[in-house]
Protein backbone atom coordinates (compact mmCIF):
# COMPACT_ATOMS: atom_id res chain seq x y z
CA UNK A 1 0.00 0.00 0.00
CA UNK A 2 1.78 3.54 -1.17
CA UNK A 3 -0.02 5.35 0.78
CA UNK A 4 2.08 3.76 4.17
CA UNK A 5 5.02 4.53 5.04
CA UNK A 6 7.72 1.75 5.48
CA UNK A 7 8.47 0.59 8.80
CA UNK A 8 11.95 1.75 8.94
CA UNK A 9 14.03 1.15 12.92
CA UNK A 10 14.44 4.51 14.16
CA UNK A 11 18.25 5.05 13.44
CA UNK A 12 18.51 3.88 9.89
CA UNK A 13 18.14 7.17 7.89
CA UNK A 14 20.48 6.73 4.83
CA UNK A 15 21.33 9.36 2.51
CA UNK A 16 19.02 9.13 0.17
CA UNK A 17 15.54 9.11 2.71
CA UNK A 18 15.48 12.44 4.47
CA UNK A 19 15.63 12.33 7.83
CA UNK A 20 12.79 11.78 9.90
CA UNK A 21 11.61 14.66 12.18
CA UNK A 22 9.00 12.32 14.50
CA UNK A 23 9.13 8.35 14.90
CA UNK A 24 6.43 7.37 16.40
CA UNK A 25 6.37 3.43 17.28
CA UNK A 26 3.48 1.82 18.55
CA UNK A 27 2.28 4.72 20.89
CA UNK A 28 -0.46 4.01 23.64
CA UNK A 29 -1.96 6.23 25.81
CA UNK A 30 -4.88 4.87 28.26
CA UNK A 31 -6.74 7.29 30.92
CA UNK A 32 -8.34 4.82 32.96
CA UNK A 33 -10.41 2.10 31.03
CA UNK A 34 -10.29 4.69 27.90
CA UNK A 35 -7.67 4.00 25.31
CA UNK A 36 -6.87 7.46 23.93
CA UNK A 37 -4.11 6.26 21.53
CA UNK A 38 -4.13 2.74 20.13
CA UNK A 39 -0.36 1.23 19.30
CA UNK A 40 0.13 4.39 16.99
CA UNK A 41 2.70 4.39 13.98
CA UNK A 42 3.92 7.35 12.46
CA UNK A 43 6.96 9.19 11.07
CA UNK A 44 7.35 12.87 10.11
CA UNK A 45 9.89 14.11 7.53
CA UNK A 46 12.28 16.65 8.41
CA UNK A 47 11.30 20.10 6.77
CA UNK A 48 7.45 18.67 5.94
CA UNK A 49 4.20 20.35 7.06
CA UNK A 50 2.55 17.09 8.78
CA UNK A 51 -1.38 17.14 8.93
CA UNK A 52 -2.77 14.99 11.53
CA UNK A 53 -6.61 14.93 11.26
CA UNK A 54 -9.27 13.82 13.17
CA UNK A 55 -12.68 14.44 14.76
CA UNK A 56 -12.92 15.30 18.47
CA UNK A 57 -11.77 12.91 20.76
CA UNK A 58 -9.70 11.39 18.22
CA UNK A 59 -6.83 11.39 20.29
CA UNK A 60 -4.98 14.02 19.04
CA UNK A 61 -4.06 16.45 21.96
CA UNK A 62 -3.23 13.28 23.54
CA UNK A 63 -0.54 12.58 21.08
CA UNK A 64 0.74 16.26 20.94
CA UNK A 65 0.75 16.18 24.26
CA UNK A 66 3.25 13.23 24.52
CA UNK A 67 5.78 14.39 21.80
CA UNK A 68 6.07 17.95 23.32
CA UNK A 69 6.95 15.94 26.81
CA UNK A 70 3.92 17.28 28.70
CA UNK A 71 2.36 13.73 29.06
CA UNK A 72 3.83 9.98 29.48
CA UNK A 73 2.68 7.12 27.19
CA UNK A 74 1.07 4.15 29.06
CA UNK A 75 3.91 2.37 26.24
CA UNK A 76 5.51 2.38 23.06
CA UNK A 77 8.35 5.07 21.69
CA UNK A 78 7.88 8.79 20.69
CA UNK A 79 11.29 9.87 19.09
CA UNK A 80 11.85 13.92 18.34
CA UNK A 81 15.08 14.55 16.80
CA UNK A 82 16.57 11.87 17.71
CA UNK A 83 15.61 11.94 21.28
CA UNK A 84 13.74 9.85 23.37
CA UNK A 85 10.01 11.38 25.21
CA UNK A 86 10.89 9.51 27.77
CA UNK A 87 14.46 9.93 28.84
CA UNK A 88 15.40 13.40 26.82
CA UNK A 89 12.54 15.97 28.09
CA UNK A 90 14.97 18.92 28.33
CA UNK A 91 16.28 17.98 25.02
CA UNK A 92 13.35 17.55 22.74
CA UNK A 93 12.26 20.74 24.67
CA UNK A 94 15.23 22.74 23.54
CA UNK A 95 14.03 22.20 19.78
CA UNK A 96 10.66 22.16 20.15
CA UNK A 97 7.80 25.03 19.51
CA UNK A 98 4.59 24.83 20.98
CA UNK A 99 1.17 25.92 20.09
CA UNK A 100 -1.25 23.96 22.41
CA UNK A 101 -4.94 24.12 21.86
CA UNK A 102 -5.53 26.78 24.96
CA UNK A 103 -3.93 29.98 24.32
CA UNK A 104 -1.85 29.91 27.35
CA UNK A 105 -0.81 33.00 27.16
CA UNK A 106 -0.22 35.82 30.09
CA UNK A 107 -2.80 37.90 30.29
CA UNK A 108 -1.15 40.32 32.86
CA UNK A 109 2.06 40.85 30.45
CA UNK A 110 2.00 42.46 27.32
CA UNK A 111 2.38 41.09 23.72
CA UNK A 112 6.58 41.90 24.01
CA UNK A 113 7.06 40.67 27.75
CA UNK A 114 4.87 37.16 26.85
CA UNK A 115 7.44 36.68 24.42
CA UNK A 116 10.55 37.99 26.52
CA UNK A 117 9.65 35.65 29.33
CA UNK A 118 9.36 32.35 26.65
CA UNK A 119 12.98 34.06 25.25
CA UNK A 120 14.54 33.72 29.23
CA UNK A 121 12.97 30.23 29.86
CA UNK A 122 14.73 28.52 27.10
CA UNK A 123 18.00 30.38 28.55
CA UNK A 124 18.71 33.13 25.80
CA UNK A 125 20.17 36.26 26.32
CA UNK A 126 18.56 39.69 25.83
CA UNK A 127 20.75 40.69 22.82
CA UNK A 128 19.88 37.76 21.24
CA UNK A 129 16.17 37.60 21.49
CA UNK A 130 15.11 41.58 21.53
CA UNK A 131 15.88 41.87 17.74
CA UNK A 132 14.42 37.95 17.50
CA UNK A 133 11.04 39.33 19.35
CA UNK A 134 11.10 42.38 16.73
CA UNK A 135 11.14 40.17 13.76
CA UNK A 136 8.59 37.91 15.02
CA UNK A 137 6.32 40.41 15.73
CA UNK A 138 6.59 42.35 12.72
CA UNK A 139 6.38 38.99 10.66
CA UNK A 140 3.22 37.86 12.72
CA UNK A 141 1.87 41.40 12.40
CA UNK A 142 1.59 42.77 15.70
CA UNK A 143 4.59 45.31 16.14
CA UNK A 144 1.75 47.77 16.55
CA UNK A 145 0.04 46.16 19.44
CA UNK A 146 3.08 44.80 21.39
CA UNK A 147 2.82 46.73 24.41
CA UNK A 148 -0.82 45.70 24.42
CA UNK A 149 -2.28 42.71 27.06
CA UNK A 150 -3.36 39.74 25.36
CA UNK A 151 -6.74 40.07 26.57
CA UNK A 152 -7.26 43.18 24.11
CA UNK A 153 -6.49 41.18 20.97
CA UNK A 154 -8.94 39.07 18.53
CA UNK A 155 -8.72 35.56 18.55
CA UNK A 156 -6.51 35.57 15.29
CA UNK A 157 -4.41 37.92 17.03
CA UNK A 158 -4.04 35.76 19.70
CA UNK A 159 -3.61 32.89 17.87
CA UNK A 160 -0.45 34.45 16.04
CA UNK A 161 0.93 35.85 18.98
CA UNK A 162 1.17 32.06 20.67
CA UNK A 163 2.61 30.83 17.22
CA UNK A 164 5.27 33.73 17.63
CA UNK A 165 6.12 32.54 21.35
CA UNK A 166 6.80 29.16 20.35
CA UNK A 167 9.25 30.50 17.20
CA UNK A 168 11.04 33.15 19.37
CA UNK A 169 14.10 30.02 20.34
CA UNK A 170 13.89 28.85 16.53
CA UNK A 171 12.53 25.48 17.03
CA UNK A 172 13.38 22.56 14.53
CA UNK A 173 9.99 21.22 15.64
CA UNK A 174 6.76 23.26 15.53
CA UNK A 175 4.04 21.67 16.86
CA UNK A 176 0.19 23.38 16.34
CA UNK A 177 -3.02 21.92 17.99
CA UNK A 178 -5.94 22.60 16.19
CA UNK A 179 -4.75 26.50 15.49
CA UNK A 180 -7.55 27.76 13.76
CA UNK A 181 -10.55 26.25 15.70
CA UNK A 182 -12.53 29.10 17.05
CA UNK A 183 -11.36 31.50 14.37
CA UNK A 184 -13.36 33.43 12.01
CA UNK A 185 -12.75 32.29 8.20
CA UNK A 186 -11.25 35.67 7.90
CA UNK A 187 -8.26 34.75 10.56
CA UNK A 188 -7.96 31.57 9.75
CA UNK A 189 -7.14 32.61 6.23
CA UNK A 190 -4.09 34.94 8.21
CA UNK A 191 -3.39 32.94 10.23
CA UNK A 192 -3.09 29.74 7.29
CA UNK A 193 -0.30 32.32 5.42
CA UNK A 194 2.02 32.44 8.04
CA UNK A 195 2.04 28.92 9.06
CA UNK A 196 2.65 28.54 5.42
CA UNK A 197 5.49 31.72 5.43
CA UNK A 198 7.14 29.15 8.07
CA UNK A 199 7.20 26.17 5.37
CA UNK A 200 10.83 24.57 5.11
CA UNK A 201 12.35 26.18 7.70
CA UNK A 202 11.23 23.58 10.00
CA UNK A 203 9.02 20.59 10.42
CA UNK A 204 5.90 21.72 11.03
CA UNK A 205 3.57 19.13 13.23
CA UNK A 206 -0.15 20.03 13.31
CA UNK A 207 -3.85 18.54 14.32
CA UNK A 208 -6.82 20.38 13.28
CA UNK A 209 -10.22 18.68 12.39
CA UNK A 210 -11.46 21.06 9.07
CA UNK A 211 -10.21 19.09 6.21
CA UNK A 212 -9.97 22.19 4.24
CA UNK A 213 -7.38 23.63 6.18
CA UNK A 214 -5.23 19.68 5.88
CA UNK A 215 -5.57 20.33 2.33
CA UNK A 216 -4.37 23.78 1.94
CA UNK A 217 -1.45 23.33 4.30
CA UNK A 218 -0.01 20.24 4.47
CA UNK A 219 2.00 18.00 2.42
CA UNK A 220 1.21 14.87 4.50
CA UNK A 221 -1.57 14.16 6.18
CA UNK A 222 -2.49 11.32 8.90
CA UNK A 223 -6.37 10.65 9.82
CA UNK A 224 -6.90 9.16 12.52
CA UNK A 225 -10.08 8.38 15.30
CA UNK A 226 -10.36 6.74 17.97
CA UNK A 227 -6.66 6.01 18.86
CA UNK A 228 -6.16 5.20 15.42
CA UNK A 229 -4.23 5.51 12.51
CA UNK A 230 -6.93 5.27 9.55
CA UNK A 231 -4.71 6.79 6.40
CA UNK A 232 -1.44 8.51 5.75
CA UNK A 233 -0.45 9.88 2.39
CA UNK A 234 -0.91 13.24 0.22
CA UNK A 235 -3.59 15.03 0.08
CA UNK A 236 -3.99 13.30 -3.43
CA UNK A 237 -2.64 9.77 -2.50
CA UNK A 238 -5.80 9.97 -0.34
CA UNK A 239 -7.93 11.31 -3.20
CA UNK A 240 -7.06 8.48 -5.12
CA UNK A 241 -7.32 6.16 -2.48
CA UNK A 242 -11.27 6.45 -2.75
CA UNK A 243 -10.80 3.12 -5.52
CA UNK A 244 -10.24 3.67 -8.86
CA UNK A 245 -13.83 5.14 -9.58
CA UNK A 246 -14.23 8.61 -11.16
CA UNK A 247 -17.10 10.91 -10.56
CA UNK A 248 -18.60 12.91 -13.75
CA UNK A 249 -21.54 15.41 -13.28
CA UNK A 250 -23.36 15.85 -17.39
CA UNK A 251 -25.36 18.11 -16.93
CA UNK A 252 -28.17 18.90 -19.69
CA UNK A 253 -29.95 21.63 -21.09
CA UNK A 254 -34.00 21.17 -21.25
CA UNK A 255 -36.06 18.74 -19.23
CA UNK A 256 -34.36 15.66 -20.75
CA UNK A 257 -32.09 14.56 -17.29
CA UNK A 258 -34.74 12.14 -16.23
CA UNK A 259 -34.91 9.88 -19.48
CA UNK A 260 -30.89 9.80 -19.68
CA UNK A 261 -30.54 9.05 -16.26
CA UNK A 262 -32.74 6.15 -16.96
CA UNK A 263 -30.45 4.86 -19.62
CA UNK A 264 -27.32 5.68 -17.40
CA UNK A 265 -28.38 3.32 -14.78
CA UNK A 266 -28.59 0.51 -17.06
CA UNK A 267 -25.06 0.76 -18.21
CA UNK A 268 -22.65 -1.89 -16.73
CA UNK A 269 -19.59 0.66 -16.19
CA UNK A 270 -22.12 3.15 -13.79
CA UNK A 271 -21.45 2.03 -10.72
CA UNK A 272 -23.60 4.99 -9.16
CA UNK A 273 -25.88 7.68 -10.02
CA UNK A 274 -27.74 10.13 -8.28
CA UNK A 275 -29.69 12.89 -10.06
CA UNK A 276 -30.32 16.11 -9.56
CA UNK A 277 -33.19 18.43 -11.25
CA UNK A 278 -30.68 19.32 -14.62
CA UNK A 279 -27.70 17.11 -14.03
CA UNK A 280 -26.80 13.35 -13.52
CA UNK A 281 -23.51 12.43 -11.31
CA UNK A 282 -22.39 9.42 -12.29
CA UNK A 283 -19.53 7.36 -10.83
CA UNK A 284 -17.89 5.48 -13.48
CA UNK A 285 -15.80 2.27 -12.37
CA UNK A 286 -12.97 3.79 -14.27
CA UNK A 287 -12.07 7.10 -16.68
CA UNK A 288 -11.94 4.91 -19.73
CA UNK A 289 -15.59 4.35 -18.91
CA UNK A 290 -16.57 8.23 -20.17
CA UNK A 291 -16.19 7.38 -23.99
CA UNK A 292 -19.05 4.85 -23.74
CA UNK A 293 -21.19 6.95 -21.51
CA UNK A 294 -20.73 9.90 -24.22
CA UNK A 295 -21.54 7.04 -26.68
CA UNK A 296 -25.11 6.68 -25.56
CA UNK A 297 -26.01 9.67 -24.88
CA UNK A 298 -25.54 10.31 -28.45
CA UNK A 299 -27.85 12.76 -29.85
CA UNK A 300 -28.95 14.10 -26.34
CA UNK A 301 -28.38 18.09 -25.14
CA UNK A 302 -25.65 18.01 -22.89
CA UNK A 303 -24.62 20.93 -22.06
CA UNK A 304 -21.67 20.54 -19.62
CA UNK A 305 -19.52 16.85 -18.74
CA UNK A 306 -17.47 17.29 -15.68
CA UNK A 307 -14.97 15.92 -13.58
CA UNK A 308 -15.92 16.36 -9.95
CA UNK A 309 -13.20 16.32 -7.81
CA UNK A 310 -13.02 14.23 -4.48
CA UNK A 311 -12.92 15.77 -1.30
CA UNK A 312 -11.02 15.03 2.03
CA UNK A 313 -14.46 14.58 3.44
CA UNK A 314 -15.28 11.78 0.85
CA UNK A 315 -12.44 9.77 2.13
CA UNK A 316 -13.11 10.58 5.65
CA UNK A 317 -16.45 9.22 5.13
CA UNK A 318 -15.35 6.17 2.99
CA UNK A 319 -12.70 5.96 5.47
CA UNK A 320 -14.46 6.11 8.79
CA UNK A 321 -18.49 5.69 7.22
CA UNK A 322 -19.14 8.71 9.14
CA UNK A 323 -18.57 12.60 8.23
CA UNK A 324 -16.13 14.59 10.74
CA UNK A 325 -17.64 15.21 14.09
CA UNK A 326 -16.66 18.64 15.15
CA UNK B 1 22.02 27.21 35.11
CA UNK B 2 19.54 25.11 37.12
CA UNK B 3 17.74 27.84 38.31
CA UNK B 4 17.96 29.98 35.45
CA UNK B 5 13.72 28.75 35.13
CA UNK B 6 13.15 29.88 38.54
CA UNK B 7 14.07 33.75 38.07
CA UNK B 8 12.95 34.32 35.24
CA UNK B 9 9.04 33.26 36.54
CA UNK B 10 10.10 35.05 39.84
CA UNK B 11 10.86 38.41 37.85
CA UNK B 12 7.99 37.86 35.93
CA UNK B 13 5.98 37.65 39.30
CA UNK B 14 7.85 40.44 40.75
CA UNK B 15 7.13 42.47 37.17
CA UNK B 16 3.22 42.09 38.19
CA UNK B 17 3.47 42.98 41.71
CA UNK B 18 5.08 45.99 41.14
CA UNK B 19 2.75 47.36 38.87
CA UNK B 20 -0.33 47.19 41.40
CA UNK B 21 2.08 47.58 44.39
CA UNK B 22 -0.46 50.11 46.11
CA UNK B 23 -3.53 48.82 45.29
CA UNK B 24 -1.93 45.48 46.60
CA UNK B 25 -0.52 46.91 49.79
CA UNK B 26 -3.93 48.75 50.81
CA UNK B 27 -5.60 46.04 50.43
CA UNK B 28 -3.28 43.97 52.59
CA UNK B 29 -2.98 46.68 55.25
CA UNK B 30 -6.71 47.63 55.64
CA UNK B 31 -8.00 44.31 57.50
CA UNK B 32 -5.13 43.89 60.30
CA UNK B 33 -5.07 47.95 60.49
CA UNK B 34 -8.88 47.79 60.93
CA UNK B 35 -7.92 44.30 63.74
CA UNK B 36 -5.65 46.78 65.77
CA UNK B 37 -7.52 49.96 66.02
CA UNK B 38 -10.61 47.92 67.15
CA UNK B 39 -8.99 45.18 69.56
CA UNK B 40 -5.30 47.14 70.32
CA UNK B 41 -7.09 50.21 70.86
CA UNK B 42 -10.59 49.63 71.26
CA UNK B 43 -10.72 47.23 73.59
CA UNK B 44 -7.03 48.02 75.13
CA UNK B 45 -8.74 49.61 78.30
CA UNK B 46 -11.15 46.94 79.12
CA UNK B 47 -8.19 44.13 78.67
CA UNK B 48 -5.08 45.99 79.89
CA UNK B 49 -2.01 44.05 80.28
CA UNK B 50 -2.21 40.27 79.25
CA UNK B 51 0.83 38.25 80.68
CA UNK B 52 2.36 41.78 81.87
CA UNK B 53 2.19 43.26 78.19
CA UNK B 54 -0.33 46.00 77.29
CA UNK B 55 -2.72 44.62 74.84
CA UNK B 56 -2.10 46.42 72.38
CA UNK B 57 1.36 45.89 71.90
CA UNK B 58 0.48 41.72 72.78
CA UNK B 59 -1.75 41.83 69.28
CA UNK B 60 0.69 43.73 67.39
CA UNK B 61 3.32 40.97 66.24
CA UNK B 62 0.50 38.64 65.72
CA UNK B 63 -1.38 40.75 63.39
CA UNK B 64 2.10 41.39 61.27
CA UNK B 65 2.60 37.45 61.42
CA UNK B 66 -0.56 36.88 60.21
CA UNK B 67 -0.42 39.43 57.40
CA UNK B 68 3.00 37.87 56.35
CA UNK B 69 1.86 34.53 56.44
CA UNK B 70 -1.83 34.45 54.95
CA UNK B 71 -0.62 36.73 52.07
CA UNK B 72 1.91 33.82 51.16
CA UNK B 73 -0.40 31.49 51.54
CA UNK B 74 -2.94 33.59 49.17
CA UNK B 75 -0.35 34.30 46.75
CA UNK B 76 0.65 30.86 46.34
CA UNK B 77 -2.62 28.71 46.34
CA UNK B 78 -4.24 31.20 43.81
CA UNK B 79 -1.47 32.18 42.03
CA UNK B 80 -0.75 28.09 41.26
CA UNK B 81 -4.35 27.90 40.61
CA UNK B 82 -4.98 30.57 38.48
CA UNK B 83 -1.68 29.67 36.09
CA UNK B 84 -2.78 26.01 35.77
CA UNK B 85 -6.19 26.05 35.66
CA UNK B 86 -6.92 29.53 33.78
CA UNK B 87 -4.29 30.80 32.09
CA UNK B 88 -2.42 27.31 31.15
CA UNK B 89 1.13 29.44 31.90
CA UNK B 90 2.25 26.58 33.84
CA UNK B 91 1.83 24.29 30.52
CA UNK B 92 3.32 26.95 28.55
CA UNK B 93 6.83 27.09 30.80
CA UNK B 94 6.57 23.29 31.15
CA UNK B 95 7.21 23.31 26.83
CA UNK B 96 10.54 25.05 27.39
CA UNK B 97 13.95 23.49 28.70
CA UNK B 98 13.16 24.38 32.55
CA UNK B 99 12.57 21.80 35.07
CA UNK B 100 8.72 21.10 36.63
CA UNK B 101 11.28 21.61 39.88
CA UNK B 102 12.39 25.25 38.52
CA UNK B 103 8.30 26.16 38.52
CA UNK B 104 7.30 25.24 41.49
CA UNK B 105 10.19 26.55 43.94
CA UNK B 106 10.09 30.12 41.57
CA UNK B 107 6.34 30.47 42.66
CA UNK B 108 7.51 29.24 46.36
CA UNK B 109 9.62 32.32 46.57
CA UNK B 110 6.99 34.36 45.08
CA UNK B 111 4.65 33.58 47.46
CA UNK B 112 7.48 34.25 50.33
CA UNK B 113 8.32 37.26 48.64
CA UNK B 114 4.41 38.89 49.07
CA UNK B 115 4.58 37.55 52.21
CA UNK B 116 8.13 39.39 53.46
CA UNK B 117 6.68 42.28 52.02
CA UNK B 118 3.37 42.35 53.00
CA UNK B 119 3.99 41.86 56.52
CA UNK B 120 7.00 44.67 56.53
CA UNK B 121 4.52 47.09 55.49
CA UNK B 122 1.86 46.29 57.93
CA UNK B 123 4.37 46.32 60.65
CA UNK B 124 5.57 49.85 59.46
CA UNK B 125 2.30 51.25 59.45
CA UNK B 126 1.67 49.83 63.22
CA UNK B 127 4.77 50.64 64.35
CA UNK B 128 4.22 54.15 62.82
CA UNK B 129 0.71 54.79 65.12
CA UNK B 130 1.83 52.94 68.26
CA UNK B 131 4.01 54.25 70.65
CA UNK B 132 5.98 50.99 71.52
CA UNK B 133 9.74 50.71 70.60
CA UNK B 134 12.03 48.19 70.32
CA UNK B 135 15.67 47.32 70.20
CA UNK B 136 17.11 46.61 66.26
CA UNK B 137 17.43 43.30 67.75
CA UNK B 138 14.53 42.18 68.77
CA UNK B 139 13.43 43.10 64.94
CA UNK B 140 15.73 40.52 63.90
CA UNK B 141 15.23 37.64 65.71
CA UNK B 142 11.07 38.45 64.75
CA UNK B 143 12.25 37.86 61.36
CA UNK B 144 14.22 34.88 62.49
CA UNK B 145 10.89 33.59 62.82
CA UNK B 146 8.68 35.38 60.27
CA UNK B 147 11.03 34.00 57.29
CA UNK B 148 10.55 30.47 57.72
CA UNK B 149 7.10 31.22 58.34
CA UNK B 150 6.19 32.68 55.50
CA UNK B 151 8.06 30.27 53.46
CA UNK B 152 5.97 27.23 55.18
CA UNK B 153 2.72 29.49 54.24
CA UNK B 154 3.97 29.90 50.55
CA UNK B 155 4.71 26.14 50.59
CA UNK B 156 1.29 25.26 52.40
CA UNK B 157 -0.53 27.34 49.45
CA UNK B 158 1.01 25.72 46.62
CA UNK B 159 0.26 22.26 48.21
CA UNK B 160 -3.10 23.15 48.63
CA UNK B 161 -3.13 25.18 44.50
CA UNK B 162 -1.67 22.29 43.36
CA UNK B 163 -4.19 19.56 44.58
CA UNK B 164 -7.11 21.59 44.45
CA UNK B 165 -8.59 22.01 40.82
CA UNK B 166 -11.80 24.33 41.84
CA UNK B 167 -11.79 27.39 43.94
CA UNK B 168 -14.53 26.82 46.19
CA UNK B 169 -12.77 23.96 47.55
CA UNK B 170 -9.58 26.46 48.13
CA UNK B 171 -11.99 28.68 49.77
CA UNK B 172 -13.50 26.55 52.01
CA UNK B 173 -10.01 24.83 53.16
CA UNK B 174 -8.94 28.57 53.81
CA UNK B 175 -12.02 29.31 55.99
CA UNK B 176 -12.27 25.36 57.78
CA UNK B 177 -8.24 24.76 58.15
CA UNK B 178 -6.35 28.17 57.64
CA UNK B 179 -7.76 30.99 59.69
CA UNK B 180 -8.85 28.77 62.58
CA UNK B 181 -5.02 27.49 62.50
CA UNK B 182 -4.14 31.33 62.67
CA UNK B 183 -6.76 32.40 65.00
CA UNK B 184 -6.50 29.71 67.51
CA UNK B 185 -2.61 29.96 67.95
CA UNK B 186 -2.75 32.64 70.66
CA UNK B 187 -2.92 35.58 67.72
CA UNK B 188 -5.83 37.55 70.14
CA UNK B 189 -5.16 36.13 73.58
CA UNK B 190 -2.27 34.30 75.49
CA UNK B 191 -2.10 29.98 75.68
CA UNK B 192 -2.56 30.12 78.98
CA UNK B 193 -6.52 30.80 78.64
CA UNK B 194 -7.16 27.25 77.16
CA UNK B 195 -7.62 24.40 79.80
CA UNK B 196 -4.99 23.10 80.82
CA UNK B 197 -5.28 19.39 78.99
CA UNK B 198 -5.74 21.00 75.71
CA UNK B 199 -2.70 23.42 75.92
CA UNK B 200 0.17 20.44 75.39
CA UNK B 201 -1.95 19.67 72.07
CA UNK B 202 -2.57 23.42 70.69
CA UNK B 203 1.72 23.68 71.57
CA UNK B 204 1.86 21.08 69.11
CA UNK B 205 0.71 22.99 66.32
CA UNK B 206 3.50 24.58 64.08
CA UNK B 207 0.92 28.05 64.18
CA UNK B 208 1.52 28.07 68.11
CA UNK B 209 5.15 27.86 67.41
CA UNK B 210 5.16 30.60 65.23
CA UNK B 211 2.25 33.05 67.13
CA UNK B 212 4.39 32.47 70.61
CA UNK B 213 7.55 32.06 69.15
CA UNK B 214 7.30 35.48 66.83
CA UNK B 215 5.56 37.54 69.78
CA UNK B 216 8.33 36.76 72.24
CA UNK B 217 11.00 37.46 69.60
CA UNK B 218 9.28 40.81 69.03
CA UNK B 219 8.46 41.75 72.47
CA UNK B 220 10.94 40.53 74.91
CA UNK B 221 13.56 39.31 72.69
CA UNK B 222 14.25 35.92 73.51
CA UNK B 223 14.15 33.56 70.96
CA UNK B 224 12.55 30.26 71.75
CA UNK B 225 14.66 27.41 69.70
CA UNK B 226 12.23 24.79 70.24
CA UNK B 227 9.72 27.10 68.95
CA UNK B 228 12.00 28.39 66.34
CA UNK B 229 12.99 24.63 65.13
CA UNK B 230 9.21 23.73 64.99
CA UNK B 231 8.99 27.12 62.16
CA UNK B 232 12.19 26.05 60.57
CA UNK B 233 11.37 22.06 60.36
CA UNK B 234 7.44 23.02 59.00
CA UNK B 235 8.96 25.23 56.22
CA UNK B 236 11.75 22.66 55.50
CA UNK B 237 8.82 19.53 55.23
CA UNK B 238 6.45 21.87 53.53
CA UNK B 239 9.21 22.68 51.27
CA UNK B 240 9.50 18.91 50.20
CA UNK B 241 6.06 18.02 49.94
CA UNK B 242 4.82 20.66 47.96
CA UNK B 243 7.85 19.79 45.14
CA UNK B 244 6.69 16.72 45.52
CA UNK B 245 3.22 17.05 45.08
CA UNK B 246 3.34 19.69 42.36
CA UNK B 247 6.08 17.03 40.23
CA UNK B 248 3.87 14.41 40.96
CA UNK B 249 1.01 16.50 39.43
CA UNK B 250 2.57 17.30 36.55
CA UNK B 251 3.44 14.02 36.03
CA UNK B 252 -0.40 12.54 35.38
N1 LIG C 1 -6.91 13.77 31.07
C1 LIG C 1 -7.83 12.94 30.54
N2 LIG C 1 -8.43 12.01 31.30
C2 LIG C 1 -9.34 11.16 30.77
N3 LIG C 1 -9.70 11.13 29.48
C3 LIG C 1 -9.13 12.03 28.66
C4 LIG C 1 -8.16 12.98 29.14
N4 LIG C 1 -7.76 13.75 28.10
C5 LIG C 1 -8.44 13.30 27.03
N5 LIG C 1 -9.27 12.28 27.35
C6 LIG C 1 -10.13 11.52 26.42
O1 LIG C 1 -9.28 10.95 25.44
C7 LIG C 1 -9.88 11.02 24.16
C8 LIG C 1 -8.97 11.77 23.22
O2 LIG C 1 -8.92 13.12 23.63
P1 LIG C 1 -8.04 14.20 22.88
O3 LIG C 1 -6.67 13.68 22.76
O4 LIG C 1 -8.21 15.48 23.61
O5 LIG C 1 -8.74 14.26 21.47
P2 LIG C 1 -8.72 15.40 20.36
O6 LIG C 1 -7.62 16.35 20.69
O7 LIG C 1 -8.48 14.66 19.09
O8 LIG C 1 -10.04 16.06 20.38
C9 LIG C 1 -11.22 11.69 24.37
O9 LIG C 1 -12.20 10.68 24.44
C10 LIG C 1 -11.09 12.41 25.67
O10 LIG C 1 -12.32 12.49 26.33
MG1 LIG D 1 -7.67 18.36 20.95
Amino acid sequence: MRWQLRAVPCMESTETMPAAAIIIRSLTKVYGSLTALDHFDLEVVQGSIFGLLGPNGAGKTTLIRILTTLMRQSSGTAVIEGFDSLRDGREIRRRIGVVSQENSLDRYLTARENLELHARLHGLAKRQYQPRIDHLLELMGLSGRQKDFPDTFSGGMQRRLVIARALVHQPQVLFLDEPTTGLDPQSRRAVWEYIRSLAGSMTIFLTTHYLEEAEQLCDRIAIMDHGRLIALGSTQELKDRLSGATVYEIEFAGQSADQYARLLADMSCVIGISRAERSVTVTLECWECLSEIVTALNGAAIRRISLKERTLEDVFISLTGEKVRE
Amino acid sequence: MILRGTLAIWQRDMLILRRSIFSELLAVVAYPLTMYLAFGIGMQSYIGLVDGTPYGLFIAPGLITMTAVNAAYNESVWSLWFHRRVQFTIESYRVTPISVSEIVIAKICTGFTHGIIKGVAVGVVIFAITPFRFPLEHLFYYLLFLIPASAFFSCAGIISGTVMDKPETIGKVEAVLVMPLIFMSGLFFPLSSYPTDVIPWVKLLPTTALFEGARRALVAGEVQSVYLLQVVLSALFTFIAAVVIFRRKMSE
